[in-house]
């Protein structure tokens, strides 16, 4: 666990590093816009002085000096156009950020291959590389730049104060410095709180989420109105435990506020009482014009300087988002190039005989080894037919011969040369597989067809259609091959689908075929016409094909029998 | 709520503001302390406005020997002020907290008594945990609009006035300048950016398809030796998304500077009546107490642009919350006022259904018969129309023509509730929640004893695996019960239905994603433990283990009878 919170601290870290760097335009126009500021308070105060003072030194209509008020304009275009770049900066800075972290999490995601899928939810996987990431906006627009900024602009501001009323200086330097020691307290506070909440926080919230989804099941079981009671419960409780934590929480901001609210009052009253006092001395002194403008120069800097002290408070929820998008990002493998192993080699393409010798693989050490010296040979052009019930071994062969996995010991040989010798795009090129379900992607029929070899010419494309009879339902679709299939496109049955399948391995073409239970979620109808095109397909191929079915007699060929990641039984010359 | 205003089939397309103006109705209950935090907020923004004035005036004052603002005065006002901020903060937030509760429990409420029963049969999953974010973004509608806009409502006549007691002219000027920063500005960015908001939401949900693709399609990838492809798509999607939202944080910064700009031409008057130009002449002291109030007057305006901004995404996630919540089932409910029968016997006739009107028929002239006790199994291939039977059957969908009858009565004049008591339903799309095991039985039986609990699961053959658990009954399922395999996540289930003292079983494909001895087992257990009760066993074929009384075969919208 403090392993863990180690590498979550030293994640925001890195991310904090980089994040600075793109951050320092933003950085560099919050500086100058506070500056900017200072200038307009001094232009401001120096009207009012002069109107005030004026308005001592004999009740005569006081001169027009216009020189402020002018450069106070400028001032002002100015600074609106640096904050529009600062905004559009900052923006500027999530979005790059957020660029960059994604690519990271998607490489990472293409790194880790299927083998990913059997730890962590694709939905979930999903949710990092979209939802996560584009929670990060804020970390990187906002609380980044404003983690400089707490500290350095209000240090700005503090100079030319110092210069004009030290004392004032002085009164701002320790109401500011004691907002530090008030969020660290109240920070500190909110943070037991929210960690003596969170867990049933979360629970509270998941319920909602999971109520909702299995709304269905609920209103069918007769039970929605005790499940909305229940909701409605949980959502109370939900918003007294918020509530903890946010009376803690909101102290902290209230002690920038208070901060701001006593330095105002204590320059106003020592700021008044001076003037009161050289007032005593008679008409206007210079001196008194002085403290007057220099007075009121304080009071209206005052929010300037404490302006960039809110925003860290406002942008210190952005951190946190932070912090679950690391736990999330960091459980996910690193990536990596794939490695190209040393001399890394291609296999001849044309006939191909495949072999497993005494391979064992484990996934889980505490279920016991999935594979116990597993050996079989099939010979190129021949069929394998691995037969045992689910959980026996199939699948993870199945995986061993597409390389996503490697074996613990043992070698998985193609004529003879060990799987992991062989060239990753060159051994890609040799196979096509077929599982139990085809992922269908958004986009046309063609699109997902012309997946399997993008390059494919038109006719290629027709024969394959053919060959893995697509063409017989094209006719019921509404726009035939340019049907938009797969998530918010036309549905496709079963069946269909794994037609589509066959017709990309047609179009790849390659020497070895796999087949992992591709007829498993198929009524017996459509398994028959199913498999009398993967037999079309099978043809002068190396086939390797696990499956449960009864229909498995249309093939003929060897067949191993696997039962707890043994071989128990063997037919033909296997 | 009653839905009797949304008695017509079709819902009339709501605008946002309609959905809005709705949610607020919801929130009725919630009127008093949301609009006591709203006061709060408006007297603790008062107090900042008079603490700023007070400061200066203190000081200008002093010029001309008089102390206009006492220290114990400026002393009150700043502790009210800090005092009052935080106080009205968490009141506000402790009202928007109820509201959103009322919220939460109204939409699952109506979803339970309009379309949720369908939502069983059709894919809805990803469009339901989208409605859950959209009500977690209404959190802002409250404290992010309409306090801010309420405070602005206030400021503005307050600052007329005070300007308006010196001259009218300043105080007329530097209204407007008020109403274009707090709300012109608002409304402009906010009705320009609703197209682009729009346009995010598509690029968005395009990013989201193109990524669930790429995990989804991992071994497809690697097979096929996709990777490089398949990232530039996704990166391209992901660089629309991007582009857009540049686009918009650009279009926010303009709309912020000129609201800034707005304010800053406000104290640009002031700062002129002060030196006495444009003959705007104003007294120098009024001018300082002015001039700090007109600054914390704008500055209070500036929240109001990100509302803007906000505004359009606010108001579509109020549109999708309330189109489902109110959305009626699919046909028009007849007044259903008796309860389930005892006999169970059920029978359709001459039935004709389908999912929409412009879908083509499920059911032509259906008719089945199920004596009470019976064991039947429906058979067909996928597709042909056996989920819209269980659903036909619970009430979740009523047909176009024909009759389904339950013990001689016409479902359509039973209850909902009292039909869906006398029938349990498993089928894949049956949920295991995220709960502890016992609280999952439960929901079959919320009486059940504990014996009872661990009879159902001795029956649906997962006693054994629960009593290995550490926690045993009290175990925690995991989203979607992935804490179990599988097959023991369906056997849960079982019991859990088999808990129910329902006399019918409709078991709808109850062994999909189960292997072939795991299914047999399955089934072999089915046999054993529904005695007595009538099962209607959905699939799309048989393993022969199954002991049945009767076999229909669908297909082509009707049944036939097959070989027992």
């Amino acid at each position: 666990m403090s392993g863990d919170k180690a590498a979550i601290r030293g994640w925001t870290r890195t991310q904090s590093r980089l994040g600075r760097q793109a951050a320092r335009p933003v950085v560099v126009f919050g500086l100058l816009s506070s500056l900017l500021g200072v200038g307009q308070a001094w232009c401001v105060a120096t009207v009012l002085g002069h109107a005030l003072v004026g308005l001592v030194s004999g009740g005569g209509a006081p001169t027009l000096v216009l020189w402020p008020i002018l450069a106070f304009a400028g001032l002002a275009l100015l600074r609106a156009l640096i904050m529009a770049l600062s905004d559009t900066a900052a923006a500027k800075a999530g979005i790059d950020a957020r660029r960059r972290l994604r690519g990271e999490v998607l490489a990472s995601i293409l790194t880790g291959g299927p083998a990913l899928l059997r730890k962590t939810h694709s939905g979930e996987l999903a949710t990092i590389a979209v939802d996560r990431v584009e929670a990060l906006d804020g970390f990187f627009g906002r609380w980044v730049p404003a983690s400089v900024l707490w500290i350095a602009a209000p240090l700005l501001i503090l100079l030319p104060v110092g210069f004009i009323q030290p004392r004032a200086a002085l009164v701002l330097g320790l109401c500011g410095a004691s907002v530090p020691f008030g969020q660290a307290l109240f920070g500190i506070g909110a943070a037991v709180a929210s960690r003596k909440q969170f867990l049933a926080m979360t629970r509270l919230q998941a319920r909602f989420l999971d109520r909702v989804k299995g709304i269905a099941t609920i209103v069918l079981a007769g039970r929605a109105d005790d499940e909305t009671e229940r909701l409605g419960q949980a959502a109370e409780e939900l918003r007294l435990r918020t509530m903890k934590i946010l009376r803690v929480a909101f102290l902290s901001s209230a002690s920038i506020d208070c901060a701001m609210v006593i330095a105002l009052v204590l320059v106003a009253i020592m700021d008044g009482k001076q003037a009161m006092a050289l007032l005593s001395g008679g008409t206007a002194s210079p001196a008194l014009a002085y403290t007057l403008t220099s007075g009121l120069f304080v009071l209206l800097v005052i929010p300037e300087f404490f302006a960039p002290l809110r925003g860290l408070a406002l942008a210190y929820q952005d951190r946190a988002h932070a912090q679950g998008a690391a736990t999330a990002i960091l459980d996910l493998p690193e990536a990596l190039p794939r490695p190209s192993p040393d001399g890394a080699r291609t296999v001849n393409a044309s006939g191909v005989m495949v072999s497993l010798e005494d391979v064992c693989f484990t996934w889980d050490p505490a279920r016991g080894p999935a594979l116990d010296h597993v050996s079989f040979t099939v010979p190129a052009g021949e069929t394998l037919i691995l037969a045992g019930p689910s959980g026996s071994g199939k699948s993870t062969i199945m995986e061993l011969l597409l390389g996503f996995i490697q074996p613990d010991s043992g070698s998985v040989r193609f004529n003879g040369a060990p799987l992991d010798s062989i060239v990753p795009d060159s051994l890609s090129r040799m196979i096509s597989w077929i599982g139990q379900k085809p992922v269908l992607f958004a986009g046309t029929l063609k699109d997902n067809i012309l997946f399997a070899r993008p390059d494919a010419d038109e006719a290629d494309l027709m024969a394959a259609v053919k060959a893995a009879a697509v063409d017989q339902f094209l006719p019921s679709l509404p726009d035939g091959l340019e049907t938009r299939i797969g998530e918010g496109g036309f549905g496709l049955s079963g069946g269909q689908a794994q037609r589509i399948a066959i017709a990309r391995a047609y179009l790849k073409n390659a020497p070895i075929l796999l087949l992992d239970e591709p007829t498993a979620h198929l009524d017996p109808a459509t398994e028959k016409s199913v498999f009398e095109s993967l037999q079309r397909l099978a043809l002068r191929r190396t086939v390797v094909l696990a499956t449960h079915s009864a229909a498995v007699h249309m093939f003929n060929g060897r067949r191993v029998d696997l039962q707890m990641g043994r071989v128990v039984a063997r037919q033909g010359a296997a | 709520m009653k839905t009797s205003d949304q008695t017509d089939g079709s819902t009339p397309a709501l605008t946002d503001r309609q959905a809005i103006l709705r949610i607020l109705r919801l929130w009725h209950r919630q009127a008093p302390r949301l609009i006591i935090g709203a006061m709060l907020a408006l007297i603790a923004l008062c107090l900042g406005l008079v603490l700023m004035q007070a400061s200066g005036l203190r000081l200008a004052s002093s010029v001309l020997g008089e102390v206009v603002i006492t220290t114990a005065l400026l002393r009150w006002i700043g502790g009210g002020r800090v005092i009052l901020r935080y106080a009205e903060r968490l009141f506000a937030h402790d009202a928007m907290f109820r509201a959103l509760a009322d919220l939460r429990v109204w939409f699952f409420h109506s979803l339970a008594q309009g379309a949720a029963a369908g939502l069983g049969f059709r894919r809805a999953g990803d469009m339901l945990s989208r409605l859950v974010s959209d009500i977690g973004t209404l959190d802002g509608l409250y404290l992010r609009i309409l306090v801010p806009f309420a405070c602005a409502c206030l400021t503005l006549p307050i600052l007329v006035i005070q300007l308006g007691r010196q001259s009218v002219v300043l105080g007329v000027l530097v209204g407007v300048l008020f109403a274009c920063s707090a709300f012109l500005v608002p409304y402009l960015i906010a009705k320009s950016g609703r197209a682009e908001g729009e346009r995010l939401g598509k690029n968005l949900a395009a990013l989201r398809i193109g990524v669930l693709d790429l995990v989804g399609g991992l071994r497809e990838i690697r097979a096929f030796g996709a990777e490089g492809r398949i990232l530039s798509h996704v990166q391209a999607d992901d660089a629309a998304l991007l582009a857009g939202q540049m686009r918009l944080a650009r279009r926010a910064a303009y709309a912020n500077a000129s609201a800034f700009l707005c304010g800053q031409a406000a104290i640009f008057l002031v700062l002129l009546a002060a030196a006495g130009a444009l003959s705007l002449h104003i007294s120098a002291l009024a001018a300082v107490g002015i001039l700090f109030l007109t600054v914390a007057a704008f500055e209070s305006a500036g929240a109001l642009t990100r509302a803007g901004l906000q505004a359009g995404v606010m108001g579509a996630a109020a549109r999708r919350v309330v189109e489902v919540a109110v959305s009626t089932p699919n046909a028009t409910q007849i007044a259903a006022q008796t309860d389930a029968p005892e006999d169970t016997h059920i029978h359709l006739e001459g039935v004709k259904f389908r999912w929409a009107p412009d879908r083509p028929l499920v059911f032509d002239g259906l008719t089945l018969d199920i004596p009470a006790g019976a064991r039947v199994a429906i058979l067909g291939p996928s597709g042909v129309g056996k989920s819209s039977l269980a659903a036909l059957l619970l009430k979740a969908a009523v047909p176009e023509a024909g009759s389904i009858t339950l013990g001689g009565e016409e479902i359509s004049h039973i209850k909902a509730d009292s039909l869906r008591r006398r029938m349990a339903w498993l089928s894949q799309a049956t949920h295991l929640f995220d709960d502890s095991i016992r609280a999952n039985l439960l929901l079959g039986r919320p009486d059940a004893t504990e014996d009872d609990l661990w009879k159902a699961l001795e029956d649906a053959a997962v006693a054994d695996v629960v009593k290995t658990l550490p926690d045993g009954l009290d175990t925690w399922l995991g989203e979607g019960g992935i804490k179990l395999s599988g097959g023991q996540g369906r056997r849960i289930a079982l019991a859990r239905t088999l808990l129910t003292q329902a006399p019918i079983l409709i078991l709808d494909e109850p062994a999909t994603g189960l292997d072939a001895q795991t299914e047999q087992d399955f089934l072999r257990t089915l046999n054993t433990v529904t005695e007595g009760r009538t099962v209607i066993l959905i699939a799309h074929r048989l393993t022969g283990v199954e002991t049945l009384d009767r076999i229909w075969r669908l297909s082509g919208g009707v049944a036939t009878a097959a070989a027992a």
